[in-house]
């Protein structure tokens, strides 16, 4: 700490800017350098704007970034990583796509409609401001204990916000994901994905202008007050004051998205468009100084040029607005008239606020009268960065002595909130629209058929109540569940999108779970060659000292391409089909059922060495024999005897236990408890022979290795007609009356919700 | 069994207008749906004006027709094309609206009754089976907010002639269980479910690919 006083004044500008000390000493500095005076330059009021927004841990990820690196990916033929807001993943055939999915935590937990709403549009721009056409949206939500206060209300406003502008707009819903754990009490989380298909007409398109002389274009919605300040409030922990802050959140319009959407995807395909990018945080600052940096040209920005909703706004507001539904065009000036044509159709501004200058400073006017004169390249190459001090953390050793964690009683499993449908809240989503979904918020992965004949496949994942126990174990299954998700279903994983939800970054135990989530992570990508082809970091994530769960949620993409074998289902399918499950003893856990949760007291290694190449090699093996199965499905933190009743009860089908398995020994019976990897499936009957022999050819040609030789095939009986559930320890679970408290017990934890 | 759809249309090259508003979001779906049906399919843009002599069918698809605001269709109905449209319906060429297209023909006074909020007040989207007074039955989905069939009681005695489809289970609180209703000629055809979105086994049924080929009276 420099030992200048901060007087009072200066004291009031840097908690309203969110900014330290330090960081006024630094952008004074570069200012300076800017102006010719080495000594520093008091920065006025557009630029403290400027730097506040582009500095704020939103836009900045300052204190991110170090790790961060640790995804820096294999670029291969098939991904094009260029420094864009998302990756393009080539699929051949004329067809690429590029996903992503972002956070929009803290403005949810404000104003819970609007900020849901707005992180699905902004969610869309950073897909369709590529050129590609958005195909199929996703979800992933953390709220805390129902019976919190506001619960139930943010649980509404969410659902109601995220349907009301996906539906509108006109893409589907194909998966989601809702969790609840009391440590989001104070912080909800609010993740949406996106994923878009680049293929004819559409073309791929840059957001890096080549040359000088181009027109920038304002195009889209007009500017209005809201969300000014958003991206700096993003930033920072909450008090008590989080619902007070409703100024600060964006209000969004779906009816103009749609039309934007059609709009651009109109003028990129004429070939009318240079370079784009949209508005997202910090509106037309961060795009426009982004788009400078990026090119190594300057810019002259004429901020009274922004079409206004209200005439009165000052440049300072319309800098930081975030209203929705804009993006900024670099064009030829001989294009502008076309493009406005096009824009008028769809009943949306276009004017042209400066140009791409040879100057390399971003220069913004108001009313012809130079208000600042900025270095994009230091403003964001020499941005703040911090290295925070974290605590590591490591798994706990396997203790031969500690035990399998054994699976609950079904009919107290099934009304605690983990079991419950999420029925209520994907039949508001339209999943349809589009007329190209195969597969909807129903099933386990997300299908979307593309053009081509072949099927996208999308996976989400990262459950809290693992991450908590465990943030090394918890991040890894982050990012096997879903994996393995996609593999038994005849999906190849393509890439992946990331979403790091974390709490306080200026805490060493946040920090170290932090650092963790991405090593693991980053370990994973690599060690699977899945790309990170995009990302997003959501810090800050506490309200009164109390952080949320580390939650590094994922969302992968794979592509099945053979159409001969259908999809296995996720339930049994037919009678007289064998059902087996596939077990990898690689790590334990054991929940307790409290207060409506699955809170997992325990996560310790299991007795095989944790080894990616050969947990690769396992999915691989998944991956090329689903066509052998009818239904397949992970089982996940409730259990085998929990993912056996699904599977039944959804099928009227059931399993009968083998007498043999029966008659087995405790060792091998030991193996159906709580433990992660393990695949259930069932297979066809004509198939039985094919799957045993690859399964005992895969194991030969893996003899010397450590972990798969510990890879196990059981059989644990066969499917047969019946209505009734029976579980190894012998209880009897009618299906109807299963179904009935999977559905209905919904409304037990949220009364009001109609 | 009296057959529900006009059988008029006789033309190999069956040409199609689908009706394209700012907000409709269904267009290329139902587009798509007609031409792999072996229609000549176009748009008709809402600003703009077209002569009914050069279609054979008109179909208004689903959506958020501008932004459905002040009441669903109710934007969308004082449009240009619609004022050619409602020359088209009175020249009888057959017509077909799904879900927002149903709601924008009944704001027209083109089929009777309206379409307001679901009795949950929520948008709603799974699959329903649906039956037509023909007897045959399609499995469907629908995706809606105000899909609740309303037919003012001075109406009630045209019940019989303009009832079309009507759904096994009610999901939205529509009166007498209608999903659809056709006008009294049987040259409009209005229903909340979407034929487009089960058009291909692997969206989970093709019964909507039957239904519109009954529609072009295939």
């Amino acid at each position: 700490m420099s030992n200048t006083t901060i007087d009072s004044d200066l004291q009031e500008k840097l908690s309203k800017y969110g900014l330290s000390f330090e960081e006024y000493e630094l952008m004074k500095l570069q200012l300076g350098k800017d102006s010719g005076k080495g000594s520093g330059k008091e920065p006025n009021q557009v630029e403290w704007a400027v730097y506040s927004a582009l500095w704020s841990e939103h836009c900045s990820y300052k204190s991110s970034k170090v790790h961060l690196k640790k995804f820096a990916c294999q670029k291969d033929e098939k991904t094009d990583l260029f420094d864009e807001g998302a990756g393009v993943v080539d699929l051949g055939q004329g067809e690429k796509i590029t996903f992503k999915m972002e956070s929009h935590n803290h403005p949810s937990f404000i104003e819970p409609f609007q900020g849901a709403a707005t992180g699905v549009g902004g969610i869309l721009r950073d897909i369709f401001s590529m050129g590609a056409r958005p195909i199929g949206l996703a979800n992933y939500l953390c709220f805390g204990d129902p019976k919190a206060d506001r619960m139930s209300d943010l649980v509404d406003g969410v659902v109601r916000g995220l349907t009301h502008y996906g539906n509108c707009v006109g893409v589907p819903t194909l998966q989601g994901q809702t969790h609840f754990h009391e440590k989001y009490n104070g912080n909800i989380l609010v993740n949406a994905f996106a994923l878009g298909l680049i293929a004819k007409p559409e073309k791929l398109m840059t957001s890096i202008p080549q040359k000088s002389g181009l027109d920038i274009l304002y195009a889209g919605a007009k500017t209005g007050r809201d969300g000014v300040h958003g991206a700096s409030m993003a930033s920072q922990s909450f008090d008590d004051d989080g619902p007070a802050q409703k100024t600060t959140v964006q209000i969004g319009d779906p009816y103009y998205e749609k039309c934007l959407i059609e709009a651009c995807l109109e003028v990129m395909n004429a070939g009318l468009i240079h370079a784009v990018q949209d508005m997202g945080a910090a509106g037309v600052t961060s795009s426009s100084f982004e788009m400078a940096a990026k090119s190594g040209f300057g810019l002259d920005i004429h901020l009274d040029k922004v079409p206004l909703r209200d005439q009165t706004m000052g440049p300072e507001e319309i800098l930081l607005s975030e209203s929705q539904e804009r993006m900024l065009f670099m064009v030829e000036p001989e294009n502008v008239k076309a493009i406005q044509k096009i824009f008028a159709k769809w009943d949306l501004d276009a004017e042209v606020l400066g140009t791409v200058t040879d100057h390399q400073k971003v220069r913004l006017f108001f009313k012809n009268e130079l208000l600042s004169e900025i270095d994009p390249h230091k403003l964001t190459e020499e941005a703040p960065a911090y290295n925070r001090p974290f605590d590591a953390f490591e798994t706990k050793a396997f203790d031969k002595s500690s035990e399998f964690g054994s699976t609950k009683k079904l009919d107290e499993v099934y009304s605690q909130l983990p079991a419950v449908s999420r029925k209520w809240i994907y039949d508001q989503f339209d999943q349809r629209v589009g007329a190209s979904t195969e597969k909807d918020c129903r099933f386990s992965i997300g299908v979307q058929r593309l053009p081509s004949g072949r099927s996208v496949g999308i996976a989400l994942g990262c459950d809290p109540s693992l991450t908590d126990a465990c943030p090394v174990w918890g991040s890894r299954l982050t990012y096997l569940v879903p994996s393995f998700s996609l593999a038994i279903k005849g999906f190849k994983t393509l890439a992946l999108t990331d979403c790091l939800n974390f709490g306080n970054p200026q805490k060493t135990k946040v920090m170290g779970q932090f650092a963790s989530s991405v090593d693991q992570l980053a370990s994973l990508s690599h060690g699977f060659g899945t790309p990170v082809i995009s990302g997003n970091v959501s810090l800050y994530n506490e309200t009164d000292n109390e952080n949320v769960p580390p939650t590094p949620a994922v969302g992968l993409v794979g592509l099945k391409s053979d159409q001969t074998h259908s999809i296995p289902e996720d339930c049994f399918q037919k009678s007289g089909d064998q059902v087996y499950l596939m077990s990898l003893d690689l790590c334990r856990y054991d929940y307790e059922l409290k207060t409506g949760q699955a809170q997992v007291t325990k996560l310790t290694d299991g007795s095989v060495t944790y080894d990616i190449k050969a947990l690769k090699l396992f999915s691989q093996f998944c991956l090329e024999n689903s066509i052998h199965w009818s239904s397949s499905q992970v089982v996940e933190k409730l259990g085998l005897e929990y993912a056996l009743s699904q599977s039944a009860r959804k099928s009227r089908l059931s399993l009968k236990w083998s007498e043999e398995f029966k008659d087995q020994n405790v060792e091998n019976k030991t193996k159906l408890k709580l433990g992660f990897m393990q695949i259930l499936v069932s297979v066809k009957q004509q198939n039985l022979k094919s799957f045993t022999d690859a399964f005992e050819q895969f194991k030969k040609d893996h003899l010397e290795d450590e972990s798969l030789k510990h890879l196990s095939l059981i059989q644990l009986g066969e499917v047969h007609e019946s209505d009734e559930y029976v579980s190894l320890t012998g209880e009897s679970y009618n299906a109807t009356e299963l179904t009935k408290k999977h559905e209905t017990s919904w409304r037990k934890h949220f009364e009001r919700l109609e | 069994m009296e057959a529900s759809f006009p059988t008029n249309a006789t033309s190999k090259n069956k040409r199609v207008g689908v009706l394209r508003f700012l907000g409709t979001n269904c267009d290329l779906d139902t587009l798509k749906a007609f031409t792999a049906l072996g229609c000549e399919a176009r748009y008709l843009w809402w600003e703009d004006h077209f002569d009914p002599e050069d279609f054979d069918y008109l179909v208004l698809p689903g959506g958020f027709s501008h932004g459905d605001y002040l009441r669903s269709g109710a934007f969308a109905a004082q449009a240009p094309v619609c004022e050619s449209l409602m020359k088209a319906i009175d020249q009888g060429v057959p017509t077909l609206g799904i879900c927002n297209g149903f709601q924008i023909l009944c704001e027209l006074g083109a089929l009777p009754g309206a379409l307001v909020s679901n009795t949950s007040g929520r948008f709603k989207d799974f699959w329903v089976r649906v039956k037509s007074n023909s007897g045959a039955t399609y499995k469907m989905p629908i995706a809606h907010g105000d899909g609740r069939y309303f037919l003012p009681p001075s109406q009630i005695d045209k019940l019989d002639t303009i009832s079309w489809l009507t759904y096994e289970a009610n999901p939205n609180g529509s009166f007498q269980d209608l999903a659809g209703v056709k006008n009294e000629k049987s040259t409009v055809f209005g229903l909340m479910p979407h034929p487009e979105r089960a058009f291909h086994d692997w969206m989970g049924s093709s019964d909507g690919k039957k239904l519109l080929e009954e529609f072009l009276g295939v």
